[in-house]
């Protein structure tokens, strides 16, 4: 560290009376580091701003004494987003963790970046109204956060992606200036829409400090199935079977594997108590009339085509969610094999034939390795986790890994699909960048990023290096 | 010996209750509805009990409109033999309850009832006490493992100080409390055959007895929203709340 920065850090801290600054290493170590858990965290100080204002200070401090910037939010990222390997300085969101206001007849929350996803929908809950992105980090990931990954979730085949749900946006970018994006109209076509270009960003284009998030009317009851299938190509059939009767709102699954590592690691019960290779489960609208018959029709046609071996229905909102847990548990019950993720995704159309494909595939190139899937099925993603053997060591898991990566990569761009579907690209994923996006695509990125921060001080290094 | 269980439809247990704005009572327009969950629980039992061959029919009964038909078909989904839906009304008070079930553990001659130890939309807790009080039978209730051994029964039960564990003679009549088991999951192919099995109707005249509720609910209202807590700055902080509280 040397005496210049400390000098430039007290300046700041001279010029924000109320910024909080952390530099124990413990809080280094703490704030410097996402859920991937690949990378070494190595920042230089670790700052808490109150305000917009703080947090624009704070990139015009650092455009005039160079000072690079991590924005850090609830660090659920999965790609290494939030990671400051660099000895940058992190600018994290956390106490800008109020709801400001909400509008009756907009239906429309202001909240600062901070707030947690789980206030948000509580919050909604409140006001008898529904935030419809959910996903098993959502009592620690922040709206801020999931607005720079565009987070998508369990909810995905009904209600979308956390873009879906923006309706305004106040940012700082990377030159310092302030944004106020939108402010919550529905109707707005007067030119390009800056506020779409923020989200997803992942932090490289701007500081996202306040957002107008959009609620809706809650969910009818939702009844949920558990189903068993040896042959996880046949999920696409069976997901346009069951969408004929019913009006699904997710689609996901999960290998047997999983299901071992989620019972290992939780009080909850086998669901079944024969095994299967594969499971599903189906969250759909219950309680019209004929929902039930409905139901029993698709599983008896499924059934008989040889596509499902068996399948529960939860009978109460409790054992509802404890299937829930069965899937919603699969990522935190591996985390302690520090796994290798990839997050890819294909139209659900191409899913059939790219599944089997990619099963091949890897199959081959980790003969030794455990392999857990599971993912949103229902909209083309799927999470495949490889599982590092206790006896490799961690920098040759990752190459090999890495190396995989690039046959998947070859596979996806065939099929026209995405190296990450939802959990951004951060210092991860760039290598396989090039596979779902062409040269002049990502040439355009990059004069983009330019534009919004000219001296590359938010996030250098992430998505791609310039 | 056959195990008569009885089963009501509630509000599902995860359901945010809201009160009427007339205060007439709580709202239940689509909101999701389910099988008791100690209900649940004494129906397990009564199952796993019929499955080490120590009975030969559980039989579900339901007192309530005919929307509960629903819940007899989850439990002859679990695997209940048939089941018996008493029309009345779903308000119907705890004596009543009782005396419907004591009229049908005589029509029925069972040995031995496993109830909920309570229904979590009224919270009584009074229909199995009532039951053996008429039936004249052993009770034991809040039960956490039930054991049976020919003509009596060892229940453990959930007290106080800890664990107590009585014997009892059959017939008797138990109650179901949390930690007595898991239910199982319901299987789509047992839901569909549990569309055979025989739900039969009955009427409270036919059992002879009278329906007409001993109280009139006057007004229903919310709990008081908790009060926010407080952070305090440090223990010397917390420690003078405390003693501010009257609590050290
Ligand atoms: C168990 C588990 C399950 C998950 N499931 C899902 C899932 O189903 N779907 C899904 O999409 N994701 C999922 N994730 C990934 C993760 O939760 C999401 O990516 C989430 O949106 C990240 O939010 P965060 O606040 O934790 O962001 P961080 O990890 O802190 O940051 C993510 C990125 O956003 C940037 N950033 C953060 N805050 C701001 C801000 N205010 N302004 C500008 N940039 C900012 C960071 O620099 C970084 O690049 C899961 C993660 C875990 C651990």
């Amino acid at each position: 560290m040397t005496t210049d920065k400390n000098n430039q850090l007290e300046i700041l801290c001279g010029k924000c009376p109320q910024l909080e600054m952390l530099r124990a290493s413990s809080d280094l170590q703490f704030y410097g580091q996402d859920a991937s858990k690949h990378l070494t965290p190595n920042p230089t100080a670790i700052l808490l701003p109150n305000r917009t204002e703080e947090v624009q200070q704070i990139v015009q401090w650092a455009n005039e004494h160079d000072i690079k910037l991590v924005p850090s939010g609830g660090r659920t990222g999965l790609s290494g987003g939030a990671v400051a390997a660099q000895a940058e300085v992190v600018i994290s969101l956390e106490k800008m963790n109020h709801i400001i206001g909400f509008n009756t007849t907009d239906r429309t929350v202001t909240c600062q970046a901070g707030v947690v996803t789980a206030k948000l929908q509580e919050y909604a809950c409140a006001q008898q109204l529904y935030y419809p992105v959910d996903f098993a980090s959502s009592g620690s990931s922040q709206i801020g956060g999931n607005i720079a990954t565009n987070a998508g979730g369990i909810r995905v085949l009904r209600y979308g992606l956390t873009r879906d749900w923006v309706s305004g946006l106040t940012v700082i970018t990377g030159s310092g200036e302030r944004l106020d994006l939108n402010q919550g109209l529905i109707k707005n076509a007067t030119g390009y829409d800056l506020r779409h270009l923020m989200i997803g960003s992942e932090g490289t284009l701007g500081i996202i400090t306040e957002a107008k998030m959009q609620l809706t009317e809650p969910p009818v009851p939702q009844g949920v199935t558990l189903c068993a299938l040896d042959n996880f190509a046949d999920c696409l059939t069976i997901l346009r079977t069951f969408r004929h009767r019913l009006r699904l709102s997710a689609f996901e699954f999960f290998s047997d594997k999983a299901l071992n590592h989620v019972l290992q690691h939780n009080d909850l019960e086998a669901p079944f108590q024969q095994r299967s290779p594969y499971y599903l489960l189906a969250e759909y609208d219950y309680g019209s009339p004929g929902t039930q018959e409905a139901l029993e029709q698709v599983f008896e046609e499924c059934f008989n085509q040889g596509w499902i071996s068996d399948g529960i229905v939860a009978q109460s909102e409790t054992q509802s969610q404890k299937l829930w847990q069965l899937r919603e548990r699969v990522s935190e019950s591996i985390s302690n094999k520090t796994p290798y993720k990839n997050d890819i995704s294909v139209c659900p159309s191409q899913a059939p034939i790219f599944l089997k494909e990619l099963e091949q595939l890897v199959n081959q190139a980790y003969p030794d390795y455990e392999i857990i899937w599971f993912g949103h099925i229902g909209d083309g993603n799927v999470h495949l986790n490889i599982l590092k053997p206790e006896t490799l060591s961690h920098s040759e898991f990752l190459h090999q890994c890495h190396q995989v990566s690039q046959l998947v990569g070859a596979t996806l761009h065939k099929h026209q699909g995405s190296v990450s579907a939802e959990h951004g690209v951060g210092l991860l994923k760039k290598e396989q960048l090039r596979y779902s996006r062409s040269e002049h695509e990502i040439s355009l990125m990059k004069q983009l990023k330019l534009i919004f921060d000219p001296k590359q001080i938010l996030n250098p290094g992430k998505i791609f290096d310039i | 010996m056959k195990i008569l269980v009885p089963v009501k439809r509630v509000v599902d247990y995860n359901v945010r209750i809201q009160v009427k704005s007339d205060n007439s009572g709580v709202n239940l327009d689509g909101v999701k509805m389910s099988v008791n969950p100690f209900d649940e629980i004494a129906v397990e039992e009564a199952l796993r009990i019929k499955e080490r061959g120590e009975a030969e029919e559980v039989i579900a009964v339901t007192i309530g409109d005919s929307a509960a038909q629903e819940q007899l078909r989850t439990v002859l989904a679990m695997g209940c033999d048939r089941a018996i839906l008493v029309e009345a009304p779903s308000d119907l008070e705890p004596l009543a309850v009782a005396k419907t079930l004591k009229a049908l553990v005589e029509k029925e001659d069972a040995q031995l009832v496993i109830a909920g130890k309570q229904a979590i939309d009224d919270d009584s807790g009074q229909v199995a006490q009532m039951l053996a009080a008429l039936l004249s039978c052993a009770q034991a209730t809040f039960a956490s493992k039930i054991e049976l051994a020919g003509d009596s029964a060892k229940v453990t039960r959930e007290v106080d100080a800890g664990l107590e564990t009585i014997e009892v003679d059959l017939p008797a009549v138990v109650s179901a409390d949390l930690r007595l088991n898991e239910p199982r999951y319901v299987k789509l192919p047992d839901i569909m055959k549990a569309k055979r099995k025989p739900i039969d109707t009955l009427s409270l005249a036919e059992l002879g007895v009278d329906g007409t509720n001993q109280l009139t609910v006057s007004n229903w209202s919310a709990p008081s929203a908790r009060e926010p807590g407080i952070k305090v700055e440090d223990v010397a902080g917390l420690v003078g709340k405390l003693k501010e509280k009257g609590l050290l």
